[in-house]
């Protein structure tokens, strides 16, 4: 147990000593910081933002003068309402000087109203914002109504207030914003495989360095393997409570309220929530630096790391976008097998608790199958480990290792 | 009492790595482990060090069966390694604490160790700035700083300058006479001849000689004669049927098949009134033994 510990704050110690640590956790800080202030930084820079300027011109007076009305619609523009009849050429010249950002032109011809939306380029726009198009037409509408001395009820008569809201059949039903939910499991996935990957890299290291004769003679091969795996997960599960915290305190102080919100559906963000993210991010490194400890001992040169490991970088992959791809169909039954397959389940099991799909019961299981996979790798990584890191040969084959794993000497 | 090695067998697939070796160490001293590269010396030190499982054959050390968790030995590994980028004095530390140490004293240890192999003003650097000699005795401290009883040392003294191997072996008898058992692998023979009292030469897992190294040269007759003289002396020595093995500045090493051929070579040179600086009869050397145990195992 002292050993343990000892192998344990070598490692921690090791880790935040490295430049490349230090240096990469404050790039990710800063830029996290950053990345919240964006749209501070962009009100400072254009000034305050009060939507794009917007012309209109009624050549012909159809509205009557009740153009005015738009700037109360709060339609995301800052609406002028021409006090004289531009030309075409001039408006055209008023946009290429950015004097107005668009223009709306609107004509009579023949029977019709002719209702030209004008801006510098068109690529990103495939017809003229909904937004105006109604506004426009109700405008007209209501002017075109009121004209004609209706009663208050039939006025309501005709302009009925819908209600429109979208319900399934199917009993079970998911929550929330899926957009928030993948960028969840992208954040695990990532700090999970990081993670994972530092504890191959740091036994491949001590092997290339010829230490590990040296340190096999000190204390148990078992002792430096769990020692390790869990040292560098203690750093990695600080790194991201870091990056979560500093995520969280940028967004309370620099977003305005009520910003994120309208994002994401922030009544899922639970306490159960976190502990259960934090539990399969601790169960899935685990899980999948234990393989890395088993595919770093293998190796004996550095060139060869990247081979060695591809079989555990596949299978985290494939373990991602199995969760990642079966979100889009969140109450499909390949997401349930997601949640519990122990490849796939740290990624994919707080994204089913975020959308309230998940039950209790399924979380112990998924929990369950996990922790079993978990002691199981162990087992045979440590076996493999004992055996493959005195080996200093050429890159041992899959025969070899399985040879390894059954030795019942080491 | 002491380190007992019995019918100890290593194999690997086929390959038998180790094939019944018996030895031990019954007080304290040097014990040479001679062999060729892949005679088995590594892997016996490995199984002795606990760290490989034997596949047969038994070794204990104080009558207790040599079990990693049970042994308190140093080891110096034939491949030397540090932590690139680790200060000196926290490795050591490392290895300090893993050994059982408390943190003040082996900070103790340390500092004397590193005043003995002078290396004190490299304790705060990374290892990565470190010459492969000074390295070196950052490894051979990792070995010892916990006091150990039985030690290790593989190739100790190989890419270390004449000034530093002087260190260590001050370092090494010093150790010897507090003692220490100490199990030595060596290429170069002198090392051996100088330190060892007892010795085992492995070929292919093999035992191909073991016992007292005076012992072994006694049983081997003298091969090689020196002499030194101040003139050219072949017509002499051809004229007693002898072979000249090498000759500088009419200092003449000479094959010996009968001793009294060369007897008869020098009351010659004193007949003749030849000026005869060094006259020496010789025994073979461990290296000649070695060459000729090992050869003879070849073929």
């Amino acid at each position: 147990m002292k050993d343990l510990k000892t192998v344990m704050s070598f490692t921690i110690k090791d880790m935040i000593k490295r430049k490349s640590f230090v240096i990469s956790t404050i790039l990710i800080l800063v830029l996290i910081v950053i990345g919240f202030n964006i749209p501070n930084i962009i009100k400072a820079v254009k000034g305050e933002d009060q939507g794009d300027k917007l012309l209109v011109i009624d050549r012909q007076n159809e509205f009557e003068g009740t153009l005015e009305n738009l700037k109360q619609m709060n339609l995301g523009y800052d609406i002028e309402i021409a006090s004289e009849n531009y030309t075409d050429e001039q408006i055209k010249e008023k946009i290429d000087e950015e004097e107005i950002k668009s223009a709306l032109i609107i004509e009579p011809e023949n029977q019709t109203i002719k209702v030209r939306y004008l801006l510098k380029n068109t690529t990103m726009m495939e017809q003229v914002p909904e937004t105006l198009q109604r506004s426009i037409q109700s405008l007209y509408t209501n002017l075109q109504i009121g004209k004609l001395g209706l009663t208050q009820e039939q006025l309501q008569s005709l302009t009925p207030n819908f209600n429109f809201s979208l319900e399934q059949t199917e009993e079970q039903k998911a929550s929330g914003n899926v957009f928030a939910m993948m960028i969840l499991s992208l954040v695990l996935f990532y700090a999970i495989y990081f993670c994972a990957y530092q504890v191959s890299s740091s036994i491949t290291t001590e092997k290339t360095s010829k230490i590990m004769e040296t340190l096999v003679t000190s204390t148990s091969p078992r002792t430096i393997v769990l020692g390790k795996t869990i040292g560098i997960g203690i750093v990695g599960l600080i790194q991201m409570i870091l990056i979560v915290a500093t995520a969280l305190i940028s967004a309370k102080l620099f977003l305005e309220p009520g910003m994120i919100e309208s994002l994401l559906d922030m009544s899922n963000v639970t306490p159960y929530l976190g502990i259960i993210t934090i539990v399969y991010f601790i169960l899935g490194y685990f899980a999948y630096a234990l393989l890395y400890a088993l595919t770093g001992s293998t190796v004996s040169k550095p060139e060869d790391i990247q081979s060695a490991n591809t079989p555990v970088a596949l299978l985290a992959v494939v373990g991602f976008y199995l969760s990642y791809f079966t979100m889009m169909n969140p109450t499909s039954e390949l997401n349930g097998f997601a949640s519990l397959f122990p490849i796939s389940s740290p990624f994919c099991m707080p994204f089913r608790i975020m959308m309230g799909l998940a039950s209790t019961t399924d979380v112990m299981i998924s929990i369950a199958i996990l922790v079993v996979t978990i002691l199981i790798i162990a087992r045979v990584a440590i076996k493999i480990y004992s055996n493959a890191i005195l080996n200093y040969g050429s890159k041992m084959n899959l025969r070899d290792l399985i040879k390894m794993a059954r030795d019942k000497n080491a | 009492m002491g380190l007992i090695l019995k019918e100890v067998k290593k194999n690997y697939g086929e390959k038998k790595a180790v094939d019944n070796i018996t030895f031990s160490l019954d007080k304290p001293g040097v014990f040479g482990l001679l062999g060729t590269n892949g005679a088995g010396k590594t892997t016996t030190i490995r199984m002795l060090l606990g760290i490989l499982k034997k596949d047969g054959g038994e070794i204990t050390w104080n009558g207790q069966t040599v079990e990693r968790k049970h042994v308190n030995f140093g080891y110096l590994p034939e491949e030397r390694g540090v932590y690139p980028k680790v200060k000196i004095y926290d490795q050591l530390m490392y290895f300090a604490e893993l050994k059982g140490m408390k943190k003040q004293e082996a900070d103790r240890a340390i500092h004397e160790w590193a005043k003995v192999l002078k290396v004190e003003e490299y304790l705060p650097m990374n290892a990565e700035k470190l010459s492969k000699g000074n390295g070196q005795k950052i490894q051979f401290m990792t070995a010892v700083i916990h006091n150990p009883e039985l030690i290790v040392l593989d190739e100790p003294f190989s890419g270390l300058d004449p000034v530093n191997t002087e260190i260590l072996k001050n370092v090494i008898i010093d150790l010897v006479s507090k003692g220490k058992y100490i199990i030595m692998s060596a290429h170069q023979m002198a090392t051996i001849e100088e330190f060892c009292t007892n010795i085992l030469i492995l070929n292919q897992g093999k035992t191909v000689l073991q016992g007292n190294l005076k012992e072994i040269k006694d049983t081997y007759p003298a091969n090689r004669a020196e002499i030194d003289v101040e003139q050219d002396i072949r017509s002499s020595i051809q004229k007693y049927d002898l072979t000249i093995e090498n000759e500088v500045n009419h200092h003449y090493t000479i094959k010996i098949e009968e001793e009294e051929k060369v007897h008869q070579l020098l009351r010659d040179l004193v007949e003749n009134k030849i000026k005869v600086n060094q006259f020496e009869i010789k025994k073979p050397t461990l290296n000649d033994i070695f060459i000729e145990k090992v050869e003879r195992g070849v073929k």
